[in-house]
């Protein structure tokens, strides 16, 4: 039951790392680069929401304003940055991705200062399910990423930009000429790009304080999941994410709180060097 | 990493670029060149004020004449409580800027890593961190480092007068994973066993998680009656909002520097009821707190009590004035001999630079601080006596003063 608890609440960080991994490897696999902004697009729904929620109160017009500032903030970085370096370099655009992120954490540095800001949610004492403790907080936010996972996958399967999505990131030149307009493409890629950054950054403000730097912080283990689910593969990052989570708490009665995020790493390795392709991920990719 | 480097490369660029103007005027003009390395941002809010406080001391020092004819001037940098940023702007200072003091690094990390590079430039290091290490070689090796903070020894002390006064058993520690918050847990821990009682369980955590209940269900399965926190505003922010969910009853002890009115603001007052906050006590009756109160309000438009660290800033610059007064010269060792004969006693009392400077002509002088009585022991450490304070419905309310 200890142990039970303990991957319970690995699980729960696990989503965050999820979700985060998972607006990574959607940019890898369609845009083709490492997005080093997307930290930062996770602060912007965490302030997003913030914002709504103290105008409103409701946490789901919270939700809904979380993921709209998000989206925008991602298709600007888009429209202003990244869709003038289309065809350059790689490292261009991972550089030019850091510059994102800087600019938006000083804007957020600038608008609301550097102080920590915190939902302010209701407390409440935690369900107890044969004896395994969960707060409705977590119970709720399970459920929203469920749906999230859920209303992408959806997305990227039974829509036709959805299908475009896939084709572009199959061959951007065959996509090209059999139709599709990779423009519409891309507005869709980084309009999802944000909603998803968001609802991470919504839960990780909501579980802990909102501060500038939050986003940025979390960055290393989203592009440890990424890499370990299989670059490109949305759900490879998506579980590789809540494995991480899990295995890094799991650790915790062996190797103590200081070396569980080692550890976690550890694991990332080991499976790695069996499976160098990551989870879910294809040998080789014909580009 | 080749990402980071090539960031940080860039980054150094910049800042050399805009800095270049300062430096032609720096060399023209004979000033005395001080570095203000303060945690703008990431720094619990703290380092704002801390800046702004050395800015403001420097312009009183240049309205009343300046020390040994020498204006002062301020470079100031971000700190952002990260040695790895902290030492870029470290570089930047002594390198580009030539400053000859660096002035007000606040967390410990990066005092221990800023020191080794003033140490090389032989020039001043004032902080106001807690590690003990800070005290003695490597980082004090030259005598060159100043701490206008009580040690974390000290802080560690004083919550145990603290936890022996509320009558505590069964104290358990948690501190977050750096040298500063350690070392106060283990100050605390060494102060309790030398009575000859026992820490029921200890944990150290690491900073920026999205949750801490694995840390804090392995601490209250030793069914503490207090929690020693060595934390920060934002994992206290975190650690405390998950306490109150497990429904677990009993006290913390916690520094003022995480458990303050910005708290109160993110938790409400009922949960921060009863939680003990620890912090040293400015020298609020002097007149040298009531001038720094008095710029501070300008300034930040918050009283001064608000942020004891700027008040150490505050302090620095003038004793730093005071002394190259005294030795009528800015070669490094002449100052250093004069910083205790300015600061402690023998002397008449003093309160703000102009005042010292007056009664530098007549004879000794004794800078009493805005932050302290300011009198450094031979390792450079101030020794500020503690208050021990009682969260009451949202209000932070003083209790009693420990000497340590």
């Amino acid at each position: 039951m200890f142990y039970l608890q303990l991957a319970l609440n690995g699980f729960i960080q696990g989503l965050v790392i999820g979700l985060g991994a998972l607006a990574i490897t959607l940019v890898f696999g369609i845009a083709r680069f490492a997005n080093a902004g997307t930290g930062d697009l996770l602060t912007a729904g965490a302030y997003g929401a913030l914002a709504t929620h103290k105008a409103t109160g409701s946490l789901v017009l919270a939700g809904i304003g979380g993921i709209a500032v998000a989206a925008v903030a991602s298709l600007l970085a888009y429209i202003l940055v990244f869709k003038r370096l289309m065809g350059r370099s790689v490292m261009a655009l991972l550089l030019a991705s850091i510059g994102v992120g800087f600019a938006i954490r000083a804007f957020h540095g600038l608008l609301y200062g550097h102080s920590q800001y915190v939902f302010q949610i209701p407390l409440s004492r935690p369900y107890v399910f044969f004896g395994l403790r969960i707060s409705a907080l977590d119970l709720a936010l399970m459920l929203t990423t469920a749906l999230a996972v859920a209303m992408l996958f959806a997305i990227l399967h039974f829509t036709a930009i959805g299908r475009q999505m896939r084709a572009v990131a199959d061959n951007r030149e065959l996509a090209r000429v059999s139709g599709i307009t990779v423009g519409r493409v891309m507005t869709a890629l980084w309009l999802l790009v944000g909603a998803v950054s968001a609802v991470a950054g919504i839960i990780l403000g909501m579980k802990t304080v909102v501060t500038p730097e939050m986003g940025w912080d979390m960055l290393l283990p989203l592009f440890a999941a990424a890499i370990f689910g299989g670059i490109g593969s949305p759900a490879g990052a998506v579980l590789a994410g809540i494995l991480l989570g899990i295995a890094q708490e799991l650790s915790t009665p062996f190797v103590g709180f200081t070396y569980k995020i080692a550890l976690a790493f550890a694991v990332m390795l080991f499976v790695l060097l069996i499976r160098p392709q990551g989870l879910f991920g294809t040998i080789e990719r014909v580009r | 990493m080749l990402t980071r480097r090539h960031v940080l490369q860039s980054v150094t660029a910049a800042s050399a670029i805009i800095a270049a103007p300062r430096i032609l005027r720096a060399q023209t003009a004979s000033t005395f060149r001080i570095g203000a390395l303060n945690p703008v941002t990431n720094g619990s809010g703290y380092g704002a004020g801390m800046q702004k406080m050395i800015v403001a001391a420097a312009q009183s020092v240049n309205g009343a004449g300046g020390a040994a004819g020498r204006q002062f001037e301020v470079f100031a940098e971000d700190g952002q409580a990260n040695p790895q940023a902290a030492v870029l702007a470290a570089k930047k200072l002594i390198e580009i800027n030539k400053v000859q003091a660096i002035l007000g690094t606040w967390a410990s990390g990066v005092s221990l890593a800023v020191a080794p590079l003033t140490n090389d430039a032989n020039i001043f290091l004032m902080s106001t961190s807690g590690a003990p290490a800070l005290s003695v070689p490597p980082a004090n090796a030259k005598g060159l480092l100043y701490r206008f903070q009580g040690t974390n020894d000290r802080w560690g002390r004083a919550y145990f007068k603290a936890a022996e006064k509320e009558g505590f058993k069964r104290p358990a520690t948690m501190a977050l994973n750096n040298a500063a918050a350690i070392s106060v847990t283990e100050g605390f821990r060494a102060a309790w066993e030398a009575s000859g009682q026992k820490v029921v369980e200890k944990v150290v955590y690491e900073p920026n998680q999205a949750s801490y209940r694995s840390e804090l269900q392995k601490i209250l399965a030793a069914k503490p009656d207090v929690i020693v926190m060595g934390s920060y505003l934002a994992d206290l922010t975190i650690l405390l909002r998950e306490w109150y969910q497990t429904g677990e009853s009993m006290r913390f002890i916690t520094p003022t520097y995480a458990a303050n009115p910005e708290l109160v603001k993110a938790l409400g007052p009922e949960l921060v009821e009863g939680i003990i906050s620890v912090d040293t006590v400015a020298n609020e009756n002097s007149p040298a707190f009531k001038l720094f109160d008095e710029v501070y309000r300008k300034e930040m438009g918050q009283p001064g009590s608000t942020n004891s660290f700027a008040a150490m800033t505050w302090d620095m610059v003038t004793v730093l004035a005071l002394a190259i007064e005294a030795a009528n010269s800015v070669e490094i060792p002449a100052i250093n001999s004069r910083i205790r004969e300015v600061a402690n006693p023998p002397g008449q009392n003093v309160y703000s630079f102009a005042e010292g400077k007056a009664a530098l002509k007549s004879g000794k002088i004794n800078y009493d601080g805005a932050s302290s009585v300011l009198d450094f022991d031979e390792r450079g450490d101030v020794k500020p006596d503690f208050a021990i304070y009682l969260f009451e419905k949202g209000k932070l309310n003083r209790k009693y003063v420990v000497g340590i």
